[in-house]
Parts: C-alpha cells; structure tokens; sequence
C-alpha cells in the first residue's frame, strides 16, 4: 500500500526500462519515509507469525485451570489463583533467589572474562590467532555433551578434577561437588561460565575491530593510561554490542535449565532450583500446565523489567 | 504352565505360533499398514533387543510395517504430552507402570480390554502382570517386559566379614556398617539420594507399614512412621556413616561406578543393570545378587513394567498385532539376551537360562512376591519433586527427619487434591 | 591498540600472554580429557585409581556410535537446518538491524523491544503451541519448519547483536555516498553492510552455533524418520542404564569438529578483512 503511494508521487519515468527496471524502483523506494518499516517488515511479520499465538496461548494458561493428568475442571478461568498459590509457595521464591545468584554470578564472570579474553586477543600478539580459536572451542558444544562432559570430570570417584587437586594438595579427599548445598551452585556456575564466556569474547572482539585507532592514539598523547582508555574509550564504544549481550545471555539463563538438568536436577535439596527448572517440572512432570504459565508469565515479567531497566540505564537507545 | 518347558520346546511351541499367526488372521490385510512404535529405548543393548524383536516381527508380519522411534526418557512425557494434545499421536506407546495414571488422565490411552480378553496368549500372563495398568476394569495396555528390583552385594567381602546376603532391614543396616572402613575408602552402601532415588524412599516407607495411599485413595502416609523410615534411610548415611558422602547427587551411573570400583558393599537397582555390573566383576564371585530385604513391617520389591499402549484408533488392529507380539516366547527370549530384562510373560520367565541361572535366582524370587509401584495420577511427580528434595534435605543437613516428613505428606496433599 | 609507549606495552603484551594460555589451558583441557576418554575402554574410564592415558587404545567409542546413531543423516540434517536458519536471518535481520542502527522513527524503542520481548517467554510452555501451530502450517518434521521455529529465537539475537556492529560502523562514508547521488537502499548495499561484514560474520556464526546445538525444539518438532538432528541423536545415545562415557565423549569430540571447521573458515575471511583495512575510521 505504502508502495502504491510512493509510486505515485514520483516523477514520471523517463524510459520503459527505467519505468520497470527493479533497482531502481527499490532505489526509489528507498527514499520514501515508510522505508525503514519497510525493511522491518519480513522479520517482524516471521516473528509474529511463530510466536503470537504461542505467547498468547500462555498468558492464557496461567489465568486457566490446566491439570493435563486431572481432566475434569480443566479450561475453568481461575483469575488470579496461580499467582496467589505461588505468593505462598516456599519453592517459588527459593527458586527465585537461586535464579538471581545463578544469573547474577555467571553474567559477572562471563563478561568479565570475555572481556579480558578479547582485549588481550585484541592486541594481534604472535600466536594470537590460534590462541583464540582454542579458548572459543568451549561454546562450539552443544549443552548436552558441555554438561556430561564436566559430571565425569567432577565426579566423586571416577573425576579427575579430583584427582589433580588432590595430587597438587589442595584437597584432602575426592569432594562430591554437586552434593553439598555450598558448592553445588558455584561449581554450576563455573560450569556455565566455562560454556559461555566465549559468546562475550566474540562479539566483544568483533566490536574492539570496529573501535578507530586514532582514538587510542590520541588518548596515549593525552596520556591517559590503560584503564582510563578502557573506561573512556572501549567500553563506551562497545556499548550497544555489551548491553544486546548481556540482555540475550540473561535472558538465556533465566530461561534455559538444559544444563542445571544434567548437572544436579535442581538438587541437592532444591539449593540449585530455578525458575526454569520449577516451571518445566510443573509443566512434564507434575501436568500442570496452569501453575507452570503462571511461572512462566512471571520469569518473563521479570526479564521485560530487567531489560527495560539496563537499557534505559545504559541509555543504548540514546545515539 | 509348568516348570518342564525348557528353552527349546519354548522356542519350538513360539515358532509352531509365529508360524500359524503368520498364515492365518493376517489375509484380511490388503496391503502393507505402517505403523509407528514410541519408546524409551536407548542403550545399545536395549536397542539390540528392540532391534531383535523387530526382525522377528518382519519376518512373521509382512504386511505390518513399524518405524520405532526412540525418545530420551527424560524428555518422554514431554513429547507424548505434546502429541496428545496436538494430535498426532503414535500409535503405540511404551507406557512404564508409573507413567500409566497420568496418561491415562491425558487420553492418552485406548481402551484394549476386549482385545485382551480374547487373546490366545493372555493365559500365559500372571493376572497381576496387567494390575499396573488396569483401572475401573479397564485395561489398556500389555506388558512388553519386567523390571524387577533387586540388590547387588560384594560377595568377596561378605565371604570375608563372614556376613550372608541380607533378608531383612536390620541386617541390611549390620552389614553396611560391618562393611564400611573409611580407611580403606569402602562404604556398606551406595545410596541413591540423587536423581532416580525417589522410589527407593517410597519403598522404605511402605516397608516401615505406612501406605502411601489406603484401599479409598486417601493419604495413607503415617508421619510417625515417614519420620521413622526417613531416620532409618537418611541414617545410613548422616548416622551410620555407612553411605558416601556424595549420595545426595549419587544417580544411576554414580550408583553403579562406585559399587564396580569397589567403594560401595551393596547398591539397589533392577535387573537392567546386571550385565553392566558383570563386565567388571565376577558373577558369583565378586558380586552376588539378593531380594529386597524385608522391612520392620512389610516387604517391597517392587515389579514395574513397560506396557505396550495403543495411543491411536487408527490402525488399531495392525497395533495390536505389534503389541501381541512381544507376548511370543520367541521375542521375550530374544530380547532378555540382548539386555537382561525379565520376561513379563510366565511362560517365557520359564526359561531355562533365568531359571538355571543362580545369579537370577534373586529376581526369579522377586517375581513371586513383588508388588508393583503405588500408582495414582501424580504419583511421579510427587515422588521426583517432593520425595527426591525431602530426602536430600536430609542428606545434606538442610531438615530434621520430621520436618522431611511434612513435606511429603503435605506435597502428596497437593499431589492428590 | 596503543602502540607508543614500548616500555608498558612490553607488561601488557606478557600480561594478555599470560591471561590468554591460562583461559586456553581451561578451555582446552576438558576437550583434551574428553578426546582421551573417547580413546579408553570403560575399564579406563570407571576405576579405582585415576588412568590418566589409555592402557589400551580404542577406536571402538567411535565405531558403536557411528553404527548406534546414524550420524551422517543427522548430521546432514543439522545441516540443513543451520543453513536454512542462517539464510532467514541474514536476509530478514540484516535489513531490520540496519533499520534500527540507522533511523529514528516513531515506535523504534518499542518495536526494538518487541523483538527482545519475544524471546523471553520460557520455550518450556511455548513447545505445544508450537506444535500446533508447525502442524498446521504444515511445517512439522521437517528442516524448514525447524528453521522457522529457531529463527523465532535466533532472529531477535541476530537484529540485536548486528545492531551493535552497525552503530559501530562510522556513517561518514555512508554520508559521502548520498551527497554523491546514492540511493538509501545503495549505500546501505554497497557501503554499510561491507564495513559491518566482521560484525555479520561474528554475527552468523551465532546463529549457526545456536542453531547447531539447540536440543528441546529439535526432539519435539521432529521425528528420527523425519529431520531430527545431531544434539538429538547425541542425547539419546546416553542409555539409562548403562555408562557412556566413553562414547558420549566420541560423541562431543564428533559433534564440534564439523564446527570448528567451519569456523576455520570464518575465522581466515574476518581476517582477511580485518588485514584488507575494511575497517577505518
């Protein structure tokens, strides 16, 4: 329709292979001030089309009594009756400071460790190409093997993490890790940071690339050391790339369990129970898919705040 | 059936019927109807045997054709849940015991009751082989196989302290603590506290006299008693210092690899887990298997096993031809030598190689007395996430016994309501 | 970076050396045990004392996986279905991003979030729907189809990330090019999606690991008869009641050598550009 309109308030075309010639209408339409929505459009409608009734269908749910494995009542509106039971659920609000820690403590170490990865990558040493290639390996696997990989390694009697840190001293006897309510969420932690931080090197890389030098050059005339010119130049420059990564890491953590699941299965004793892993086993285990919207309309809630909140705080949308 | 089959007559009497089923009710099938089978196998020797079974049915049933597809058992009933409420179903679908209830509410599964009741081989079957999957006097599916829960002890070391196989609790608990030498880095038993040990916590409590369930389907959990069991079994460990200390995360595979490197006296598992044990320690020898011991007030072994379920009117008869099948001798054999699950069929448990075998001789027991699993909708659920945590609670510190036991009874209040 | 000061850029050349073999060392190691183990016998693997290097050498992980899994179908299914979602992302996101990066029009902070906000709703509760919705649309159990449903979660990433690459491209050049006659649609062809390619690279290869390993789509939207996937094969090696380890490890080693492959290549092409001074300010 857009296009119809813009047609018509250009000038008449000076050949008839100009009048068709695809190019240069696009070139034209190009122009026209509905362009921008123009090149939104295939993407918006792709998305639209796959998740709308999804989405819809679970803020549905969470209103609704849906018990799969008790038919009768089911499909009742319930109104707020999910989100009153999950006030006075001890589980919920348990699995939702572990879910903060557990998001909290793995953005802090990936993006810190990305980001001293990819400055000292950044720097073109001598074996720097390979160097780089071997620490991004760890995100080429995918969860599962990631997740069993590092059972075996930590296992109690059969890891070899073990049997080095006993070997150098720094442990008395093989430790059950995921068994003690202590280490269990650090060392899920560490497992995931160790999965991950490659995501933050490599886009922090691609973005240091893109950062002028004469920028550094100027800042090394003024004198200003290193970390000023990380404060005042890198990290400003790589803003928009670092607020995306972070706002699509947390929101991967929150709602992703994959590697809590073949970790610890939210044990022991629920100290590493999330969200997620609630609302999956409310959903396939339990059969309700009532209470498990509920969650999910929560989780998601509380990831629009959290990304309303850090753009509008590091102004991303402000250029 | 008496005991005089031995394994060739039930192979030949299998063969007499494969032959005579594959002449005679199959004519009125024009033409070849595809029909495909949902299940849980994934091991390489549970695929051998699915795999077994299917050639024998190829060769029997020309005009079935079956596409097995394998669904990892942790997503399973996410997948059956999404195809029953998408509608494309499977058309049939191996149901474990514990996951009947909740399908079964689902609609998930059609009534076979009459198909069943006219089946030349439902004598073959124990009446309690269809209890796991029979309601109000509907039953819908046929068990495919057995899982029949039993122990395995470090013969070698009993022989050594002098100790015999336990019967009973209290001697089960003497000989984790005789066994256990923290010196030598052995423990008396090898504690499920992690994922998969819901059950065995069920187990104790009815062993200790309190149903999960009574006869009118109201909680029949007692919490004196809960608090009793969870003492005793939680106990092994925080108490007795007869478990290793990792058991709240202990699962299947830290459950088997610490019995075979020789750090735990005795583990609880089933009978799938036989041939595994055996490939790294001498039947009869290092290692010897035992009935689940006797509690202070009951005993339970439990059997559980996995039905075949028809999950689609279409096709229905080609489904059950399938189904039927794995009631043949001939395919219950084929698949206990592939993976050492027991027969369902009594017929077929009659071989002479689960009978003549003394290391079977535990399971074979087990299949008189056994007792299946209590079965209600929700009855899973509860167990993995309430039982599970509670129990672990305990383990690592974080609850008393008594506080454990409220959380059970009040989750299995919300379960049931 | 600085180049001026010798003396302190001599620290920090050994200080990035030193962050950068340790951060190797952790990321290499557990892939270095994993390709050990994937060459053990279980009797190496599950024993009393820690074997460190195989007593005997197997092969025999990788070839009861190779029969077990059917992994060159999977694999080619992968595939498929990584290619197919990359092509929706660059031809859809590519342009959407540029939109964002570029113009300031009504509704952008909205929309720009919009297409986060659908990635936020759990996939946990989003998969039956999804169900329904593929087999209407005719879309279930096959690569496409699979495609589609990624693309829901992998294009928002895609819009977002090579957003930030082309805020990061200086529109100087592209300014130069309009003054000289240049459509809209023409500087953005030929001078801020070359400038930014390092970004769309980085930014493609995302999606392709995304898409390469995602696991709980690929078991619900497919069946093995039909596109099922790598991870999901993967997965179902794991027997219940069996020890894998050994063959889950060949499995790993496997599944990421078709992706460093790739991003061997991807890695001489960013260079090529990053050397070529694509990339001035």
């Amino acid at each position: 329709m857009s296009r119809g309109r813009a047609m018509a308030a250009l000038p008449p075309p000076r050949s008839t292979w100009d009048a068709i010639n695809p190019l240069r209408l696009l070139g034209e339409l190009s122009e026209t001030r509905y362009w921008m929505y123009l090149l939104l459009l295939p993407s918006a409608l792709l998305i639209t089309a796959i998740v709308l009734f999804p989405t819809v269908y679970g803020f549905q749910l969470s209103f609704t009594e849906m018990r799969l494995n008790r038919p009768a009542g089911n499909g009742a509106f319930v109104g707020l009756k999910h989100y009153q039971r999950m006030l006075a659920d001890p589980i919920f609000w348990l699995s939702l400071r572990n879910t903060a820690v557990w998001v909290t403590f793995s953005i802090l170490i990936e993006f810190v460790v990305g980001l001293v990865a990819a400055l000292a990558l950044n720097r073109n040493l001598w074996g720097g190409k390979v160097l780089a290639v071997l620490i991004l390996v760890p995100y080429f696997l995918p969860n599962v093997v990631a997740g069993n990989m590092w059972a075996l390694m930590l296992d109690s009697r059969v890891g070899v993490i073990n049997d080095i840190l006993v070997n150098i001293g720094l442990l008395q006897e093989y430790k059950a890790w995921f068994a003690d309510p202590n280490t269990a969420m650090a060392t899920a932690i560490f497992v995931e940071a160790w999965h991950s931080f490659p995501f933050f090197t490599l886009l922090i890389m691609a973005g240091l690339k893109g950062i002028p030098t004469d920028l550094y050059k100027a800042a090394d005339i003024d004198g200003a050391g290193a970390f000023a010119q990380l404060r005042l130049i890198t990290l400003p420059m790589l803003r928009t790339i670092i607020a995306a990564a972070v706002i699509l890491r947390v929101i991967g953590l929150v709602n992703s369990p994959d590697l809590l699941l073949i970790l610890t299965q939210g044990g022991p004793g629920r100290s590493t129970q999330v969200l997620s892993l609630y609302a999956f086993q409310n959903a396939y285990s339990d059969f309700n898919f009532g209470y498990a919207g509920a969650l999910s309309v929560v989780m998601f809630v509380l990831l629009m705040l959290f990304a309303w909140a850090y753009i509008r705080l590091s102004k991303v949308n402000q250029d | 059936m008496t005991a005089k089959f031995d394994r060739r007559s039930v192979l030949k009497l299998g063969g007499g019927m494969l032959a005579a089923s594959a002449l005679l009710p199959h004519q009125a099938f024009a033409q070849q109807t595809a029909i495909n089978y949902w299940h849980t196998f994934t091991s390489q020797s549970e695929a051998a045997g699915l795999q077994a079974v299917l050639d024998l049915f190829k060769a029997a049933h020309p005009d079935v054709a079956v596409t097995p597809e394998n669904i990892p058992n942790p997503e399973f009933m996410a997948k059956i849940t999404a195809a029953v409420v998408g509608g494309s179903r499977p058309n049939v679908t191996m149901v474990s015991s514990e996951r009947f209830e909740d399908l079964l509410a689902m609609g998930a599964l059609s009534d076979m009751t009459d198909r069943i009741a006219g089946w030349e081989r439902r004598g073959d079957f124990d009446d309690k082989r269809f209890a796991s999957i029979t309601k109000d006097g509907k039953t819908y599916g046929v068990p495919g196989f057995t899982f029949v829960d039993w122990g395995y002890y470090r013969k070698d070391w009993f022989d050594e302290a002098g100790l015999a196989a336990p019967t009973t609790y209290d001697e089960f608990r003497d000989a984790a603590i005789k066994l256990t030498d923290a010196s030598k880095g052995r423990f008396g038993f090898g504690l499920r506290g992690g994922p998969g040990g819901q059950n065995f916590v069920v187990n104790v409590i009815e062993a200790f006299g309190s149903p999960v369930k009574k006869e009118d389907g109201t909680i029949g959990l007692d919490r004196d008693i809960v608090v009793k069991a969870l003492d005793w079994y939680a106990g092994l460990l925080v108490k007795d210092k007869a478990v290793p200390p990792s058991a709240a995360n202990d699962g299947f595979q830290q459950v088997i690899s610490g019995f075979q490197t020789g750090q735990t006296a005795m583990i609880w598992h089933h009978t799938g887990s036989y041939q595994d044990i055996a490939s790294k320690l001498k039947p009869g020898v290092e290692f010897g298997t035992f009935a689940m011991p006797a509690g202070p007030a009951t005993r339970v072994a439990r059997l559980a096993y996995a039905y075949n379920c028809i999950t689609n009117d279409e096709n229905a008869d080609a489904a059950w031809e399938w189904i039927k099948f794995w009631g043949e001798p001939d395919a219950a054999v084929a698949f206990l030598e592939k993976t050492g699950y027991m027969p369902a069929s009594t017929v077929a448990a009659q071989d002479q190689r689960i009978v003549g075998n003394p290391m079977y001789k535990a399971a074979a027991d087990t299949l008189g007395f056994g007792i299946p699993q209590p079965s209600f909708p929700g009855a899973a659920g509860w167990a993995q996430n309430t039982v599970l945590p509670a129990l672990q609670q305990i383990l690592i510190g974080q609850a008393t016994p008594d506080q454990a036991a409220d959380q059970i009874i009040e989750g299995l209040a919300a379960a049931i309501a | 970076m600085a180049q001026t000061r010798s003396g302190s850029n001599l620290i920090w050349n050994i200080l990035s050396y030193a962050v950068l073999i340790l951060l190797a060392v952790l990321s290499i190691g557990p892939l270095l045990w994993m390709l050990l183990t994937s060459f053990k016998v279980e009797d190496d693997i599950v024993t009393r004392t820690m074997v460190y290097l195989p007593t005997r050498f197997t092969l025999e992980n990788y070839i009861k996986l190779w029969n077990q899994s059917g992994y060159p179908v999977l694999v080619i299914n992968s595939l498929v279905t990584t290619t197919l979602t990359v092509a929706i992302c660059l031809f859809t996101g590519t342009i959407a991003s540029y939109a964002f990066s570029r113009f300031n029009f009504p509704g952008r902070t909205p929309l720009m979030l919009g297409y986060l906000v659908v990635r936020m709703f759990p996939a946990v509760l989003m998969i039956i729907p999804l169900f329904i919705v593929m087999r209407n649309l005719g879309l279930f159990d096959t690569s496409l189809g699979l495609a589609v449903a990624y693309t829901s979660f992998l294009l928002p990433l895609f819009v977002w990330m090579l957003k930030g690459f082309f805020d990061a491209a200086p529109t100087e050049l592209e300014s130069a090019a309009r003054i000289d006659g240049s459509t809209r649609i023409g500087a953005m062809f030929r001078i801020v999606i070359p400038i930014a390619r390092n970004g769309l690279v980085a930014t493609c290869v995302f999606v392709a690991i995304a898409a390469w390993n995602e696991y709980l789509f690929a078991l619900m939207l497919t069946s093995s008869t039909g596109s099922r996937t790598w991870p999901v094969g993967l997965q179902l090696m794991v027997g219940e009641f069996q020890l894998p380890w050994g063959m889950l490890a060949a499995g790993g080693i496997i599944s990421i050598i078709p992706v460093i492959v790739l991003f061997a290549l991807v890695q001489r092409v960013m260079v090529a550009g990053i050397t070529a001074g694509a990339v001035k300010g």
